[in-house]
């Protein structure tokens, strides 16, 4: 039968290859697509966690925005030895973070201050990566580090001297000098126009509180593993004050952009799947058109009528299977030679804004969602027989005979 | 081809057979027909266009069932199986020749008579084998692996007659078997069948409305209007 129902796929040769060409193209399109979308939202995953999240963070559950905690953790130690104390844990150190003043001589400008230890925040970020004049702020206890937009703003330049600002613990407002070690760019507006970076030990003395954090910041060895220990970590610390968040609780835009591309990518699925089924079913009903007599030729012979529908499934199967096979190797080649490559995305610059995010992306390949696609267009093929085959199967012999 | 055993009721039993198509004016394109058809025969229907030779052969050939009557195959009532039980008797017992030859066009002639015997499920060498023979039969054992558009249409019509006869069926059932040939090539083909009928015993039941065709059949059935007008035998 297998050999009938090949000789039959290439009867008209010049159909089948454009069937097989619309299948192919489609998934390689579909696959292009897939990867597309999930290097860009692992891109983004990568950048927004690599650049300023984290994977997890405690931090105190009654702050009003999870991404930027203002409250305080006044007795840390429980909440990092647990930290310590998990090998998912790759890294994790303490930050204060809040928005105070920063001034200049000539002028005063509101800032995102961020202070880390710096040995361990070079390790949780990539923040480092982005100096483009001066030091980062190891061996720095009283240097800061400055977005070149923010210091161009405040027209102060690497050596001279700012001075920040913030409500300490009693209320009043602290204030210290520190000197510009280093300057910044990003690319992303929100980072280079807002963020001064300073030292841990600096902060607590600047706010009078020796000691505390308002989060700790966790890298895992496994991003995927972040709900996970967040969860863990949560159920130990209790129903207390202090609570633990993945980067998926904190970063909520992200989930948000993730389901938008995600549904948009299943709308775009969708077509695709439906313009390869209606190329099939249009060929296979063109076909059972012109080889009524010939199935009944083959009723006549001693064919049963599920016989016949077997024909023209394994018929579908075939050019499925090639249009599979070879939609798959064009789709696999195309995202080898943009992950290689990378593929220039406007869509780069519209997130630069918020963080630093490049422009390019560099495809990868994810193999269980192109697995999905090839087995769904196959099976789409497949079902899109259906109908004609079971018609086929249904023809009275003498009435098929007769059909000119 | 032949039986084992001897049997007393004849090959095909007609018994008031009707046949009305479907549609506005209900005409009935066979009335009332009775007709059996004995072992070794080589029969014609005869009758001019319209006469209802070829329903008649399609409801004998169980390619369609009668409006009223029964048809007997060897003495079973074939005309209340069910399609997949007609399929399986039409595989075992019939042998179909049809007037455009009704080849497999992406086949070859070889692989085209063997279809019968892979329906059958049988092994590939032994259908090979098979086919071949019928080939030889038919005289074209040296055209096997040529697809029916390189063949004559007289070469394509031996080749359905191998297909028609490599399972040894009891009955050859042909419709029109020369009408797309001309007469030197058709009278070839009716050689073929007689030889086949008289060397290896196949019953050949044919329908023509040309007189040098039924001219060599040693019974001929008329038919008219789809009633049965009487017959000739040699």
């Amino acid at each position: 039968m297998l050999r009938l129902a090949w000789r039959n796929v290439w009867r008209n040769g010049r159909r089948s290859l454009i069937n097989v060409a619309a299948m192919s193209f489609g998934l390689a399109a579909i696959m292009f697509g897939q990867s597309m979308m999930k290097s860009l939202q692992g891109q983004l995953i990568e950048k927004a966690t690599g650049s300023f999240t984290g994977h997890v963070r405690i931090q105190r559950r009654d702050v009003d925005e999870p991404k930027f905690p203002d409250k305080f953790m006044t007795d840390p130690g429980r909440a990092a030895k647990l930290l310590q104390d998990d090998p998912r844990v790759l890294v994790w150190g303490r930050r204060i973070q809040l928005t105070g003043l920063v001034s200049a001589p000539k002028m005063s400008l509101g800032a995102l201050i961020c202070a880390v230890e710096p040995e361990k925040e070079r390790a949780i970020t990539d923040m480092a990566t982005y100096m483009k004049e001066g030091v980062y702020l190891e061996g720095q206890p009283k240097g800061a580090v400055l977005g070149r937009k923010i210091a161009k703003r405040l027209d102060v330049r690497l050596g001279e001297k700012v001075v920040l600002m913030a409500q300490a613990a009693d209320g009043s407002m602290g204030a210290e000098v520190f000197r510009v070690v280093g300057l910044q760019e990003t690319g992303s507006e929100s980072f280079d126009g807002q963020m001064v970076w300073i030292g841990l030990k600096a902060m607590q003395e600047l706010l009078g509180r020796p000691g505390q954090a308002n989060q700790l910041v966790a890298k895992l060895k496994d991003i995927d593993e972040a709900s996970a220990v967040a969860a863990d970590l949560d159920a130990k610390l209790g129903p207390g004050p202090i609570g633990a968040l993945s980067w998926r609780s904190i970063d909520r835009e992200i989930i948000g952009i993730q389901a938008f591309q995600d549904g948009l990518l299943t709308v775009v699925l969708g077509v695709v799947f439906a313009i390869v089924a209606l190329g099939i079913l249009n060929t296979q009903l063109m076909s059972l058109f012109e080889r009524v007599r010939e199935f009944g030729v083959l009723m006549a012979i001693g064919a049963r009528p599920r016989w016949i529908v077997r024909l023209l499934v394994a018929e579908s199967a075939l050019l499925g299977g090639v249009g599979t096979s070879l939609g798959l190797a064009i789709g696999s080649g195309l995202i080898a030679y943009f992950g290689r490559r990378g593929l220039a995305l406007p869509v780069g610059d519209a997130f630069k804004y918020f963080l630093p995010f490049p422009s390019v992306i560099y495809l990868r390949p994810s193999w269980g969602m192109h697995a999905f696609a090839c087995a769904t267009v196959f099976l789409v093929t497949l079902l899109a027989t259906l109908p004609p085959a079971l018609r086929a199967g249904r023809l009275k012999p003498a009435q098929a005979l007769r059909h000119v | 081809m032949s039986s084992k055993h001897p049997r007393t009721h004849p090959l095909v039993e007609v018994r008031g057979v009707e046949k009305v198509y479907p549609g506005g004016a209900k005409v009935a394109a066979v009335r009332g027909v009775d007709l059996d058809i004995a072992r070794g025969e080589f029969t014609a229907l005869a009758g001019p266009s319209g006469s209802g030779k070829s329903t008649l052969l399609n409801l004998i050939g169980t390619l369609d069932r009668p409006t009223k009557g029964d048809i007997l195959h060897d003495g079973r009532l074939v005309t209340k199986l069910d399609a997949d039980q007609l399929s399986d008797f039409r595989l075992g017992a019939l042998g179909f020749v049809f007037q455009a030859y009704n080849l497999i066009a992406v086949l070859t002639a070889v692989e085209n008579v063997e279809y019968p015997l892979i329906l059958r499920g049988m092994g590939a060498q032994e259908r090979r084998a098979q086919a071949l023979q019928a080939l030889k039969w038919v005289g074209l054992e040296g055209c096997a692996d040529r697809r029916p558009d390189l063949l004559s249409g007289g070469q394509q019509q031996r080749v359905a007659v191998a297909r028609a006869i490599v399972h040894r069926p009891a009955l050859v059932l042909a419709d029109e078997p020369t009408a797309n040939l001309d007469s030197k090539t058709g009278g070839a083909l009716l050689d073929l069948m007689q030889s086949l009928n008289a060397e290896h015993g196949v019953t050949f039941l044919f329908s023509s409305h040309d007189p040098a065709v039924l001219s060599r059949a040693r019974r001929v059935v008329r038919l008219q209007d789809g009633e049965l007008r009487g017959e000739d035998r040699r």
